[in-house]
């Protein structure tokens, strides 16, 4: 009997069950008014653990607004990875938290199953550089709720004071000498990684390839004109993991490291300086008063000849709106975005403490100095930095370049190796999608 | 005396009836089974065998139409080194758990053998794991074992020295420990088949081995041991079958690292699976499915073969 019905199922033709509700393109989207009374509907919100209290006081505040309820799940980490099985079963939330880069927006099928947001309400009331992002072939997925931010290196402020360095370094070798100077005054871990959470390891990485990115690289991968096993790649990163390579310039449990142990190690001196992106203030904010953060924690942002930033953003920068075939509920979902961005906005980035995005809308106060750094406005004003883009945004799909640097630091991989690695498996995701060329 | 044959013929009689009316059917009918046999075919059945079609197509998170692609994710699977690597982690993680679950059960389910008041606390105490969430069990030793755990501490106490042994941290050893954490989770188990085994041993031969003049140590070795063949073939069985099919205890514990050393084959399917190749993943656990029956058949056939040695 069970044979039967597997062959039936498959000789009947079948789908994936997450694109059942697929219609035809939608046409532009009405957008209802914020106000537009949704008693009896139900939203369903899906977000991180990172991001599960982002959307309680928004939901709430829309609730009471227009009678509808948004019940909000929270999917466990690793959230992308969940997410994607969750919907693989043909479960489908109105909306969800999502990086909305090219590579990740692939993974969802976008343009069959999410709600275009082309000519939101909102669109105009953004910056020009988020007006740029969530977009997949000219069409806006993405409802940019935070800003993007630029990798980059947080530093101990007292530990450059101790070893003396007064100017940020401007190039991957006075990054280098920086790290010596600081262990020539005593500083426990000139670097400190966490090869042991395998995740933050890509940071330095991806910030050793920025020039790289800037001439186009991962467009000519996507197009398999390049490859993560070219020397030039490989060189890059080699020039990485060779700054941990020397005694005492890295953290001694480096491969068992954790990115919690990389907050406490920054605010206690026993770091220099940490590869990374926002989120490591995101996490001091927790425990540490402003005033502590902004006395000890610094940021630059770092390329191999100058400080061009390279941009980061995940799935706490962006929301999307998915099609069920349920017009009403879909129609509510943008009315709740548009809510979200317009009338609550304010009110939003003040109980989060987000920076701005909006340049008719100012940022709150007490936000960490090393934070406004980091934005790709601040980082520009600051240091000069044209931000490029990370693999993220530019590559067609995402290889775990992350997991195979981790094994570079944990040994068990040269970088040549950690790069075919990487490649391999872009390749091998490249063919699953069906891209020309692989 | 008539009276008598024929009672006797009556009662030579009465045993057939229920050959001529089956009770069971009277009692139960069939449709009673129907639930039960739902819930197999759509939670296991169904299941099962989707796995053998799915990797046979090219469902990915990529695309939404789902072709039959034939081999192809084989190929893809078998073309890089990462399944054979994962495969020999999952086989020797298996098999250290299918020794160390064997070896302390055994030695629990005779320090605790004798029924005192002590030994019956012991054998609940070392019970408890089994009861306990796995993922749990992972968490709580993830955090004993770190760098600055409480093990190392504890050490450091008695070194007088500060102590920083990376547990979670080696190529080579991480998965040793791995087994041990897993072990200590459902080693009660173990304890209980030992200690129901050694209950069944007949306390004649052992008196007998006693009054012979047999060592404590000769009639564990010639005695119980012989005896317990079922019991061992039964835990090595289940330990080794089980633990091919591991993923909680290890993913809450190293997630696969460092460098992919604990890496076994259901946590590589989870990552697979987590990053949208469905078909890739689904071939990887039919490879899993196979080895899994590939074992298991020599395996119990030997440990059989061996019990029927020792009867």
């Amino acid at each position: 009997m069970t044979p039967l019905f597997v062959a039936a199922l498959f000789l009947t033709g079948c789908s994936d069950p997450s694109v059942e509700a697929a219609a035809e393109p939608a046409s532009p989207a009405d957008w209802p008014a914020v106000d537009t009374p949704l008693d009896g509907v139900e939203l369903t919100l899906w977000t991180a653990e990172s991001t599960a209290s982002v959307p309680a006081g928004v939901a709430a505040a829309f609730e009471e607004l227009t009678g509808a309820t948004v019940n909000l799940t929270v999917v466990p980490d690793q959230y992308e990875a969940n997410a994607k099985t969750k919907l693989a079963t043909g479960a489908k939330p109105d909306l969800m938290f999502w990086e909305t880069n090219v590579s990740v927006l692939n993974t969802i099928q976008a343009e069959e199953n999410l709600q275009p947001l082309d000519g939101a309400p909102w669109f105009e009331l953004l910056d020009a550089d988020s007006q740029r992002l969530g977009v997949k072939d000219d069409v806006h997925y993405g409802a940019i709720i935070k800003s993007y931010e630029v990798m980059g290196v947080y530093y101990n402020l007292n530990n450059f004071e101790k070893a003396g360095i007064t100017d940020v370094p401007h190039s991957w070798d006075e990054l280098a000498a920086a790290a010596q100077k600081l262990k020539d005054a005593g500083v426990e871990a000139p670097f400190y990684e966490a090869a042991g959470d395998q995740w933050p390891v890509q940071w330095g990485a991806q910030m050793s390839l920025a020039d790289l990115s800037a001439d186009g690289f991962y467009g000519d991968l996507n197009t398999a004109q390049a490859s993560f096993s070219d020397a030039a790649v490989v060189d890059r990163l080699t020039a990485f993991t060779d700054l941990y390579a020397e005694d005492g310039m890295a953290n001694s449990n480096i491969k068992t490291a954790t990115f919690a142990d990389q907050g406490a190690a920054l605010m206690s001196g026993e770091a220099g300086m940490e590869f990374h992106v926002n989120a490591i203030v995101d996490q001091l904010s927790q425990a540490y008063s402003l005033e502590e953060i902004d006395e000890t924690v610094g940021f630059f942002p770092i390329s191999p000849e100058g400080n061009n930033g390279t941009m980061s953003g995940g799935q706490a920068n962006s929301l999307v709106a998915y099609r069920t075939g349920d017009e009403t509920r879909e129609a509510a979902a943008r009315q709740f975005l548009t809510f979200w961005l317009t009338d609550y906005y304010p009110t939003f980035i003040e109980e989060m403490g987000y920076v701005s995005i909006q340049p008719a809308v100012a940022s709150p106060a007490g936000i960490p100095q090393a934070t406004l750094d980091s934005t790709p406005a601040g980082a520009a004003e600051k240091f000069g930095s044209t931000a490029v883009a990370s693999m993220q945004m530019e590559a067609i799909n995402n290889p775990d370049l992350y997991l195979n640097m981790a094994e570079v630091l944990q040994g068990a991989k040269t970088p040549q190796e950690a790069a075919d690695a990487t490649q391999a498996q872009f390749e091998q995701l490249a063919r699953a999608a069906g891209v020309a060329g692989f | 005396m008539t009276t008598l044959t024929r009672s006797s013929t009556s009662a030579s009689t009465a045993p057939q009836s229920p050959r001529r009316v089956p009770r069971g059917r009277n009692r139960h009918p069939w449709w009673f089974l129907l639930p039960a046999f739902a819930f197999i075919i759509v939670f296991f059945a169904l299941p099962v065998a989707a796995n053998f079609v799915f990797p046979f197509t090219n469902w990915s998170t990529f695309h939404s139409d789902i072709r039959f692609v034939g081999f192809d994710s084989f190929a893809d699977v078998l073309g890089d080194g990462s399944l054979a690597n994962s495969l020999r982690t999952t086989l020797v993680y298996a098999v250290l758990v299918a020794i160390f679950s064997n070896v302390f059960g055994l030695a629990l389910a005779l320090l605790l053998e004798r029924d005192t008041r002590v030994n019956r606390f012991g054998r609940a105490a070392f019970f408890l794991p089994v009861l306990m969430s796995a993922l749990a069990t992972g968490y709580v030793f993830q955090a004993i074992l770190k760098a600055d755990g409480a093990l190392n501490s504890a050490l450091a106490l008695l070194a007088g020295q500060p102590v920083d042994i990376e547990w979670l941290g080696s190529m080579d050893w991480t998965i040793v420990v791995a087994a041990l954490v897993h072990t200590w989770k459902w080693v009660g188990m173990n304890m209980l088949i030992f200690l129901a085994g050694l209950k069944n041993i007949p306390t004649d031969s052992l008196e007998a081995a006693s009054i012979d003049g047999a060592s404590r140590w000769q009639s564990l070795r010639l005695i119980k041991i012989p005896l317990l063949a079922p019991a061992f073939t039964f835990n090595i069985a289940t330990g080794l079958l089980s633990t091919l099919n591991s993923f909680d205890v290890i993913q809450a514990l190293t997630g696969g690292g460092p460098a992919r050393s604990t890496e076994v084959l259901n946590i590589f399917i989870f990552r697979t699976f987590g990053s949208g190749l469905y078909a890739q993943s689904t071939a990887m656990s039919l490879v899993l499915f196979l080895v899994v029956v590939v074992l298991a058949i020599p395996v119990i056939g030997f440990l059989r073969g061996r019990e029927r040695a020792m009867s």
